[in-house]
């Protein structure tokens, strides 16, 4: 039980949806707010609450703002336990605290504020929003595998020579990234995003040298992603970034008791959490949405050369300029009219008699037109094709 | 393990002649004209040309490659090895170029040589155990490369092809056939026409958008063949059918010819280390620009876009775990979770698969955002030359906040893309990162921390 945890905190501090999180909301039964320093005051006992756990534990926060001049200037590193020893200020020690919780609340906090300043002073750009949260996310993954995986960079740099020996950073057994979100998805960031999913899923070091390959495959280092969105709808990449690496993904529905979901979820690190019953999501939908429409489709088409998804045959691909053969055009065009049809069919008239015979064209559209998460009642949920044809065979006995 | 302990101490033999590798890389990408050239070249003889145009090792001139590594203030020679290091792996990086299209939907047939001469010791423990070792982390990896290939294995014994694995899309099913080693005990002598002829029928149906591969690990010096394997050589070249062969022992000629033919990669491994990276080379999606050459070379009239076609796939839906156990349409297991085929609602059990019912192609989106970053691949880095620049370095590393060393390293040669001062920056965005960084970048997120992309 002696391995350390290793926790990197991402925090969306995009002020604009920090200023919309502050004001009431109304719509809830109990009016709920949560302003930016209510979450750090909240978010602060939560790191503390990590780095006690257990001493050997380390941290580093990433703040992810929305673009400035750049994308690239919007993300910065906040706190870094390994390297606090350099960049603090000397900060006034109070009798009152533990100093290594105060170095850590202070310097935080004294960053935030910095870069939020810097923010105001530079103007508003036309493009809000900038993904910073891919940039983030990418950046704590860069963190992890720096200090999970550098055995041997950390003897030959010249620079930091003094902490040899201090921090045994191979130790770290658990690492995981934590997502404190306040915005909503951007789909332009669906590709990195998923790109930092699959390399947490697998962060092993590539290296000529294959006997160290060898050691990592034979323990392969897996990051959990946590995900929490503290404001605003649910976010469907965090529910993936979530599932896909076995982590928890929180939408609050009171945001004011922020520390409570944080210590009861996302303290324990992954080797403890089996044995706990924290809150996994079931009701993630994998399908994907085409191209051309945004629909989410059941069956699509895809172009073979760059994975295009469209929701109906093209002779030309949008992405790629692929020209298709006329020949599978005409193929898949007349394969998928006769589905279309019965879709088209049913969906005016879903309340319509099931045909004897045919009971696919009505699962078919209702899964269509629930766009994404099937009802708990449908049949597609509760189990495979034995409930569908049991159903629609008590569907059709009344009018027998 | 004493065994492992020993592939690792000959890497780091292998490692101070560094230059060989590329000798024995170096034929892959002239196609076999390396060897018609290396008279000429001899008399050039430069430093640079030598190491990547000779066809083989004894016909480069002399390296004296030790003399190259220096002791670094300290008296130590870790940071020279270091340099070694990074120095191969951003040899990677300056080969990537042009825009290429890559072929996404792949089927690869896995030959084995479970001959008598797999036997062999000059590989530990032995070459066959070596093989299946590796041969399990190749699958392993290239489905998690290529998410919608299929592999399907074939074996070399007592002179018959043997089907091991049928083509499948699930690694599991592909790991089972070869995880009892006394099943494929190697005896006898090796056939290469029957092994590639029997691949090549179970890939003759296979649509032309799709890849059609061979990989084919060669332990012997002989084959043992009913007929003439040219003319299969011929049928595979029609069939546009890639040949690759790792080979343990030597090179031999109508090795060598099959995949010159058919655009495949052919080299000979030295040691363990080299053979896995000789195998594991062949794991990411092959450019389609080869197998197009190959095409033109020999005369085979192809259409305009012989690789690009429409494909119909269908998005499953997942069941969850709470839901109620039934039989899966795959293993006839009841089971709670799966997912239900879009058109004929059958349940299978793991995606991706082609349907069992109706034969559509079943994904689920993240194996297509899988492969996207073989399409939209981060932009290689440039090294920084120097400490001057116009704007102010920042004093650590984008990625991981590392500091930058401050000294400027006497040994790093700029030719070879190395930086001496440790900083990579990236074209786009103009931050630098460390040298762990562009690699870890650029192989495992495929995301640049800067710019997000």
């Amino acid at each position: 039980m002696s391995s350390s945890s290793h926790l990197s905190v991402v925090l969306d501090l995009s002020p604009s949806q920090w200023h919309l999180s502050s004001l009431s909301d109304t719509t809830s039964s109990p009016p709920c707010s949560l302003s930016l320093p209510a979450f750090l005051s909240q978010l602060i006992v939560f790191l503390n609450a990590h780095m006690a756990s257990q001493h050997e534990n380390s941290l580093a926060v990433f703040g992810a703002f929305p673009g400035k001049r750049h994308v690239c200037d919007s993300l910065v590193m906040l706190y870094a336990s390994s390297d606090a020893v350099e960049h603090a200020t000397p900060i006034t020690v109070d009798a009152n605290s533990y100093p290594p919780f105060k170095l850590l609340d202070t310097s935080l906090v004294q960053a935030i504020a910095a870069e939020l300043d810097a923010l105001s002073t530079s103007h508003a750009d036309p493009s809000p929003l900038a993904p910073a949260l891919v940039g983030a996310l990418t950046k704590a993954l860069c963190y992890v595998n720096r200090v999970s995986f550098s055995p041997s960079s950390t003897t030959t740099t010249t620079a930091q020579p003094s902490r040899d020996g201090q921090s045994p950073q191979s130790d770290v057994t658990d690492p995981r990234i934590l997502i404190l979100s306040v915005s909503p998805d951007l789909s332009t960031s669906y590709i990195p995003i998923m790109n930092a999913i699959f390399s947490a899923q697998k962060l092993v070091r590539y290296d000529p040298l294959s006997l160290l390959t060898l050691i990592f495959q034979l323990h392969p280092q897996k990051v959990t992603i946590d995900a929490c969105q503290i404001y605003g709808a649910e976010t469907v990449f965090l529910q993936q970034a979530a599932h896909l690496t076995g982590g928890s993904y929180l939408h609050l529905e009171r945001r004011d008791a922020l520390l409570q979901y944080l210590l009861m979820t996302f303290l324990s690190p992954p080797s403890i959490r089996k044995v706990l019953a924290v809150p996994t999501q079931d009701r993630i939908d994998f399908r994907a949405a085409c191209f051309c429409h945004k629909n989410i489709v059941d069956i699509g088409f895809v172009c073979s050369v760059c994975l295009s998804i469209f929701c109906k045959p093209v002779p030309v691909c949008s992405t790629c300029r692929t020209k298709f053969p006329y020949k599978t055009v005409q193929r898949l065009k007349a394969l998928g009219a006769p589905m279309a049809a019965n879709a088209e069919s049913a969906r005016p008239s879903p309340s319509a008699t099931p045909q004897p015979g045919t009971p696919l064209p009505d699962v078919i559209s209702r899964s269509r037109t629930t766009s994404g998460v099937l009802p708990p009642g449908h049949p597609a949920r509760n189990g495979g094709g034995l409930p569908s044809m049991a159903r629609s065979a008590s569907a059709f006995n009344p009018s027998s | 393990m004493p065994p492992r302990k020993e592939v690792g101490f000959m890497d780091v033999d292998s490692d101070s002649d560094i230059s060989i590798p590329d000798d024995i890389d170096a034929p892959r990408r002239n196609k076999g004209k390396g060897r018609a050239k290396a008279g000429d070249k001899r008399k050039i003889a430069s430093h640079k040309a030598k190491s990547n145009d000779q066809a083989y090792a004894w016909e480069a001139t002399y390296t004296r490659s030790w003399e190259a590594v220096q002791e670094d203030e300290a008296g130590s020679l870790q940071s020279s090895v270091q340099e070694l290091l990074a120095r191969g792996r951003r040899r990677r990086f300056l080969t990537l170029a042009a825009p290429i299209r890559r072929t996404i939907i792949r089927h690869l047939i896995l030959i084995l040589d479970l001959s008598a001469s797999m036997m062999d010791r000059d590989m530990r423990p032995t070459r066959f155990d070596l093989t299946l070792q590796y041969a399990r982390e190749f699958i392993a990896e290239w489905f998690d490369q290529n998410p919608l290939g299929q592999i399907g294995i074939v074996g070399m014994r007592a002179g018959l092809g043997e089907r091991i694995c049928e083509m499948s899309g699930n690694p599991q099913d592909v790991l089972k056939s070869i995880a009892d080693r006394h099943k494929l005990e190697p005896v006898g002598e090796p056939s290469l026409q029957n092994a590639v002829e029997m691949a090549r029928t179970t890939m003759s149906h296979l649509p032309t958008h799709s890849s059609r591969e061979m990989v084919i690990i060669f332990g012997s010096l002989t084959t043992c063949d009913p007929g003439n394997i040219h003319e299969t050589l011929d049928e595979c070249v029609k069939s546009k059918i890639r040949i690759s062969v790792v080979a343990l022992a030597a090179e031999m000629k109508i090795c060598r010819e099959l995949c010159d033919k058919t655009g495949g990669q052919f080299g000979v491994a030295m040691n363990e280390g080299h053979y896995k990276d000789l195998l594991f080379e062949l794991i990411p999606p092959p450019a389609q620009k080869a197998l197009a050459a190959v095409a033109g070379a020999t005369g085979a009239t192809t259409s305009a876009n012989p690789a690009a076609d429409l494909m119909m796939m269908g998005f499953p839906t997942r069941l969850p775990e709470s839901s109620q156990p039934t039989l899966c349409v795959c293993h006839s297991e009841l089971k709670s979770q799966g997912f239900l085929c879009p058109r004929c609602q059958a349940k299978v059990c793991d995606v991706p698969t082609d349907c069992d019912i109706c034969g559509l192609m079943i994904v689920s989106s993240p194996h297509l955002a899988r492969s996207y970053h073989h399409l939209f691949p981060v932009k290689p880095y440039d090294a920084v030359p120097d400490l001057i620049g116009p704007e102010p370095l920042s004093p650590t590393c984008q990625g991981c906040s590392k500091p930058f060393p401050t000294t400027v390293s006497q040994t790093a040669i700029v030719s070879d893309g190395m930086s001496p001062v440790g900083r990579y920056r990236c074209p786009e965005c103009q931050h630098t990162f460390c040298s762990e960084c562009d690699i870890f970048v650029h192989d495992v997120v495929h995301t640049c921390p800067g710019c997000a992309k």
